[in-house]
């Protein structure tokens, strides 16, 4: 098992590029986390109208977590969050890692080649989130420290939270260019020619084990 | 003693609730093996925490995702047990009920698709399709609450007389395009055959099966095990971060058909959400996985 990195947050660009993929690290500090893509539209207004948004995510972080966040008198708890797939925002991110200096972005399943270039330029790494995670990522959080755009529905709010050891998470996309989505895309597609041979010539050859199991009718409900 | 409003209705819920806080054992077993199997340190650590997120979302009853997905039930009903009450009704009453009720609270996944708007309820939800099973003295039902993760990435195309390799490689095209995007190890449904909409609905009730049981259609056992090793080689690995471990299992169906033959994949991410209950005519409520 590769060592885990200890991350206190916020970073410095300096710090941002000595990781690289591969890497597994925990985030201990403040992060900003939104799952909204209405979201990333209203941010991106106030960026083009020169407004300051109401959680300064400025050389900072903007992960696509989801959360269910409960006011009660006016407070609000967290009482789980979540990765969502960024490649929903493929198209968004890149104005947003480069207008707001972002350092760490992350969610789940990773973004395009644009946003990696962004992240070159301005020194950001992506970091990959357990989906399905809840319980073990839910567990990290110490503190909501400020929720913004309560007019939105629960997981597309724009939440500040303070973290203790959150991870570990996998540097999926570096700072120097580097992308394990891009990677395992490419692998994939050199390797399918090989693939689809060894599909092709093993057809009608595989032996099915018949003694030890069921055919789907046969199967009964158990307690 | 029929089988009543209030069983189905309680059924419904439960069914949701313990599909969102509990891997199936046959799952937990495979992420298992794939962790003493994998030869990638990332994805080792990867397939660790699933298993410490499982295991810890069945002992604090915790939500494993915060996508509750949209729900989604398949009802058999045998013709030997007796209704009473308005079933259709019941079920969508036990996801109300699931919704009032649940702790932790779930998310609003239900979104109309005219105005994107989400909320718990919407036209036609919850999702219910019912068959009959011929002399069964029970109603089985089986839940599948489906988030956008794997859901997003089911696709169909239709064919012409296509031979086994064109059907292989449009899985296997599937899955390329789903990548890293879909909370792998996933399990893969396919259909074959049938019409635009029984295909769907093949590969969707093929990916919701038990793992270790064997096709009773040779042709497709064999392909099974074949598509379950290609997948494997892609390398995508657990999240999309690269690995040994792309698919948990293969799972096809298949219905005749015309010469214009529908393929149809689907996946169920690692947590493999499904849950299942019979409720007999004579009062006795299994559940299963």
């Amino acid at each position: 098992m590769p060592a885990i990195k200890s991350l206190t947050l916020p970073m410095t660009e300096q710090s941002v590029r000595e990781l690289v993929v591969g890497d597994l690290v925990t985030l201990t500090g403040d992060i900003t986390i939104t799952a909204g893509l209405p979201t990333h539209r209203r941010i991106i207004e106030y960026m083009e109208a020169g407004r300051p948004l109401p959680i300064d995510i400025t050389g900072d972080t903007l992960f696509h977590l989801g959360s269910y966040s409960q006011e009660t008198d006016g407070r609000f708890e967290v009482l789980y969050m979540n990765p969502t797939t960024s490649t929903r925002f493929n198209s968004l991110m890149p104005g947003l890692i480069r207008h707001y200096r972002l350092r760490l972005i992350g969610g789940k399943g990773g973004l395009d080649m644009a946003c990696t270039q962004a992240m070159q330029e301005v020194g950001c790494v992506y970091l990959s989130f357990l989906g399905g995670g809840c319980p073990l990522l839910t567990d990290a959080i110490q503190s909501v420290v400020a929720v913004a755009w309560d007019d939105l529905i629960s997981h597309y709010r724009l939440v500040r939270l303070r973290v203790a050891d959150l991870g570990p998470l996998v540097v999926a996309i570096d700072s120097h260019g580097g992308s394990i989505y891009e990677q395992c895309t490419r692998t994939a597609e050199e390797r399918l020619p090989e693939i689809m041979k060894a599909l092709d010539a093993e057809r009608g050859h595989r032996v099915v084990p018949s003694a030890a199991t069921k055919a789907p009718d046969e199967v009964q409900p158990v307690r | 003693m029929p089988v009543t409003y209030d069983q189905v209705k309680t059924v419904a819920a439960e069914l949701y609730g313990s599909a969102l806080k509990k891997v199936p054992e046959d799952t937990k077993a495979a992420l298992a093996r794939a962790r003493e199997a994998e030869t990638n340190p990332v994805a080792q650590n990867v397939l660790s925490m699933m298993l410490g997120s499982a295991r810890r979302a069945e002992e604090a009853s915790r939500h494993l995702c915060s996508d509750a997905g949209i729900p989604t039930y398949f009802v058999k009903i045998g013709t030997a047990a007796r209704l009473q009450g308005n079933i259709r009704q019941a079920i969508s009453d036990g996801f109300d009920h699931l919704v009032a009720t649940i702790q932790p609270p779930i998310l609003k996944h239900v979104t109309n698709p005219l105005t994107l708007e989400r909320g718990y309820k919407g036209k036609s939800m919850p999702l219910v399709s019912f068959e009959l099973v011929d002399g069964a003295d029970y109603v089985e039902i089986t839940c599948s609450p489906k988030g956008l993760g794997a859901g997003r990435w089911a696709a169909l195309e239709i064919f012409s007389f296509p031979t086994l390799d064109v059907i292989e490689r449009y899985v296997m095209d599937c899955v390329l395009k789903a990548g890293s995007q879909h909370c792998p190890p996933v399990v893969i449904g396919v259909g074959i055959g049938g019409t635009f909409d029984y295909c769907a609905k093949l590969a969707k009730q093929a990916s919701l099966r038990p793992f270790g049981l064997v096709n009773p259609e040779p042709i497709l056992a064999d392909m099974e095990a074949r598509l379950l090793d290609a997948v494997n080689k892609t390398g995508f690995g657990p999240m999309g971060t690269g690995g040994d471990t792309t698919a948990l299992a293969v799972h096809i169906d298949y219905a005749a058909s015309h010469g214009f033959i529908p393929v149809a994949v689907c996946f169920n991410c690692w947590i493999n959400r499904r849950a299942s209950a019979r409720i007999y005519d004579d009062g006795r409520i299994e559940t299963f996985e």
